[in-house]
């Protein structure tokens, strides 16, 4: 394998094998990368990989992967929504675990797939059968490799937005919360409304400008009241969001993905 | 009833402005839903209570056209009279007529949504008969020519100086005053004198329980109490989902609107009538009239999925909650209902055709859901609402009426969907789509885009397309 300064070599992991409680170490963590990541943010993406490898994952990437589908979905086109629901089945159907540093796409996988095959029978058991093996990131870290420590350090204050689906799709909140409680250095404050709707909405963004606006402004309002250097949250949607408006109005304010901030202080903590 | 569903995103940009200007008007949703909060926690095990709100209200709608025979000839035992009205041109005809047969000058009115929703103030008025609401926040809306601005709260945007400059223009009172006990005062003296010579009364109706034919009306200030008592004759206006199985229902469901609606354990007054004044009883109606208004339900209702919207049992949680309702409020939704719940139940009532921005302005957030009593899944119904419009077959199969989607959006679905299913294609369709996107791009931000994509840019930037995507950098490794 080439290395690369994005992709670490994974820790060794030499006890692993033995430790029968610990077993799942071996399994190979299939990650699916959301549209936003890989068009926008791929070095989301990139430390997403370092960082299930730092915690003794071996991520696979199947290339043949294209979109959960969710846009199709949420603009009512049901018809190619399944289409994109049928691929991603066929593709990560045999996967034991599939990691996605998104919470909506995986509630695309886990929830809206079973429903929109429910016409299909087979399609629609191995949609069910697929879907407790889709993990959102931090679920994926915290629930089935029971690592919260990354080993990252950051001074400062941060603080977190809890995105929709993440929190009320999935109910994933403590999760993240652990992850930045055990970086080193990092004090997590809280933010008034934490839990509201940034705004994003896919193409309720680019269609209903004037609420989407104000929304967006609410939300970074409430940031900035927080009194955190950093805000952090686990939805490559809600980064466009929330960091597309803070560039252009609060160059200064800083807005990031749970992957990127805890894979990219890592070094630092080691 | 004026109907501007199709005006949604003009008038939501104009009460955006209004609220940029009054910033205290997107504090009161707030203020409710908090108090919900910590009321809701006084029930022993709150997510056990909420369940239990849902499945009543599941087998309330399961077995409707049973429960509400049943209801009917419980009713009608009581000694009440009940009217089926498929429209609201029939309802209205009806409660017209016959207030004119009972020859009353006016009419006094307790708060009721579906009686703004058949318009029957205006049908009233344009007989000559003259309709006065007797709820405060209606009686403000009434007097300014208004429609809700909120479901429970209709005049909670009205700010106290408008409120004195219209009573003081109608002259209730005569000393200009911003105290709001004053104000509610010289209405209450002006009602006073209505219900003390009311002959005709109309209110809504909460609850109707099928096992005893009885009403339920919940309210804090009492005029549903007085509407239903001064007058000889009562009518009660109901739309035919509100009724429930049985007693037990209807209190746990008082309970659950009571906290969900205004953070109260119990409102101020409940009141229960089975039917009017019985012989050995010494006040009440002479008449107890039950008007049960269809208005688009019964064919909703054959449609098992946008059925779930009218479990609603109209606590306004999910106004209260709603981040979009928050920047906007009541108007832009462009009738009587606003909100999640406003966005479930309109679209199938006045078709899909005309109210496409109420299932599409939803970011599918979820938070309607997470605090609906009935057990709503509101953006499940956004999204179904959505297909159907797509769908070709809403025209035909569903009585909705749905409008065509413009072809560029249609057509780039289509492609979308086929490279979705094909790698090779959904690479290229990237490689192509990489130079539109960055044609504008400095510095790896893309800050202006004209065309389709406009809205995003007109106050968000955008990471300009990587030169390499993920997968890129991924093979190149």
């Amino acid at each position: 394998m080439i290395q690369n300064d994005a992709f670490p070599a994974p820790p060794a992991r030499e006890n692993d094998y033995n430790e029968g409680e610990r077993v799942y170490l071996m399994a190979d963590a299939s990650i699916f990368i959301p549209c936003t990541v890989d068009l926008f943010l791929p070095h989301v993406g990139e430390a997403m990989v370092s960082l299930l490898r730092r915690a003794g994952a071996d991520p696979v990437y199947r290339r043949g992967q294209t979109c959960c589908g969710q846009p199709a979905m949420n603009a009512g086109y049901r018809r190619e929504a399944i289409k994109a629901a049928k691929h991603f089945i066929d593709l990560f159907g045999n996967d034991e675990a599939i990691v996605a540093p998104s919470g909506s796409c995986v509630c695309m996988v886990k929830h809206h797939y079973p429903e929109l095959l429910e016409d299909e029978p087979g399609w629609c058991r191995r949609a069910a059968e697929l879907a407790p093996r889709v993990y959102e990131l931090s679920q994926y870290l915290v629930d089935v490799l029971g690592v919260s420590d990354v080993g990252a350090a950051f001074t400062g204050a941060v603080t977190y937005h809890e995105s929709c689906h993440v929190l009320r799709s999935l109910g994933v909140s403590t999760q993240p919360k652990a992850l930045i409680s055990a970086v080193k250095g990092a004090t997590l404050v809280p933010m008034n409304q934490g839990d509201f709707c940034c705004g994003f909405g896919g193409e309720f963004a680019n269609h209903y400008p004037d609420i989407s606006e104000s929304m967006v402004q609410d939300k970074v309002q409430n940031y900035l009241e927080s009194g955190a250097d950093l805000l952090i949250l686990c939805e490559p949607g809600c980064l466009l969001n929330i960091g597309g408006y803070l560039g252009r109005h609060h160059p200064g304010k800083k807005v990031m993905h749970l992957a990127s901030f805890l894979a990219q202080n890592g070094r630092e903590g080691r | 009833m004026r109907i501007s569903t199709e005006r949604f995103t003009e008038l939501a940009a104009q009460e955006i402005e209004k609220a940029r200007i009054r910033p205290s008007l997107k504090m009161v949703p707030h203020f409710l839903h908090e108090k919900r909060e910590a009321v809701l926690a006084t029930h022993p095990d709150a997510p056990a209570a909420q369940a239990y709100g849902a499945a009543i209200r599941a087998e309330a709608l399961a077995r409707l056209p049973e429960l509400l025979e049943e209801f009917e000839k419980k009713a009608t035992a009581n000694g009440a009279k009940v009217f089926w009205a498929r429209t609201a041109e029939e309802a209205n005809a009806y409660i017209v007529g016959l207030a004119k047969e009972r020859g009353a000058k006016y009419v006094i009115k307790g708060k009721s949504m579906v009686t703004e929703e058949i318009g029957l103030n205006r049908a009233l008025a344009d007989q000559g008969i003259e309709p006065w609401e007797a709820d405060l926040g209606e009686f403000i809306i009434q007097q300014m020519d208004r429609t809700p601005f909120h479901i429970v709260g209709p005049a909670i945007n009205i700010a106290v100086e408008e409120v004195r400059d219209l009573f003081l223009a109608k002259g209730y009172m005569k000393e200009p005053t911003l105290d709001p006990v004053a104000l509610g005062w010289a209405a209450r003296l002006f009602l006073r004198e209505k219900f003390h010579r009311a002959e005709f009364g109309v209110t809504g109706v909460n609850m109707a329980i099928a096992e005893t034919g009885t009403i339920i009306n919940l309210e804090n200030e009492g005029n549903i109490r007085f509407t239903k008592s001064s007058p000889r004759t009562q009518v009660s206006v109901m739309t035919l989902e509100k009724v429930v199985p049985t007693m037990k229902d209807a209190l746990h469901l008082i309970r659950l609107l009571s906290r969900n609606c205004t953070g109260q354990r119990i409102t101020a007054y409940v009141s229960m009538d089975s039917g009017p004044k019985k012989e050995d009883e010494i006040d009440g109606p002479e008449e107890l009239i039950i008007v049960i208004v269809d208005n688009g339900r019964s064919r909703m209702y054959r449609d098992q999925r946008a059925r779930e919207a009218l479990r609603c049992i109209r606590c306004a949680a999910s106004l209260n909650i709603c981040p979009v309702y928050r920047q906007i409020g009541g108007y832009a939704y462009g009738w009587v209902y606003s909100g999640p719940m406003g966005q479930v139940l309109m679209p199938p009532l006045l078709g899909l055709d005309r109210t496409q921005d109420l299932y599409r302005a939803s970011t599918l957030c979820g938070a309607c859901k997470s605090v609906c009593p009935a057990g709503i899944d509101h953006p499940g119904l956004f999204l179904y609402y959505r297909s159907l419009d797509v769908s070709a077959d809403a025209t035909t199969h569903r009585g909705f009426k749905a409008k065509k989607r413009p072809w560029k959006e249609a057509l780039f679905f289509r492609a979308w969907g086929m490279a979705a299913a094909r790698p090779w294609m959904w690479k290229s369709g990237i490689s192509l789509a990489r130079p539109l996107m960055n044609m504008h791009s400095q510095h790896g931000v893309v800050s202006r885009m004209r065309g389709a994509f406009g809205g995003w840019f007109r106050k968000r930037d955008l990471p300009a397309m990587a030169y390499e995507t993920f997968r890129e950098r991924w093979e190149k490794r």
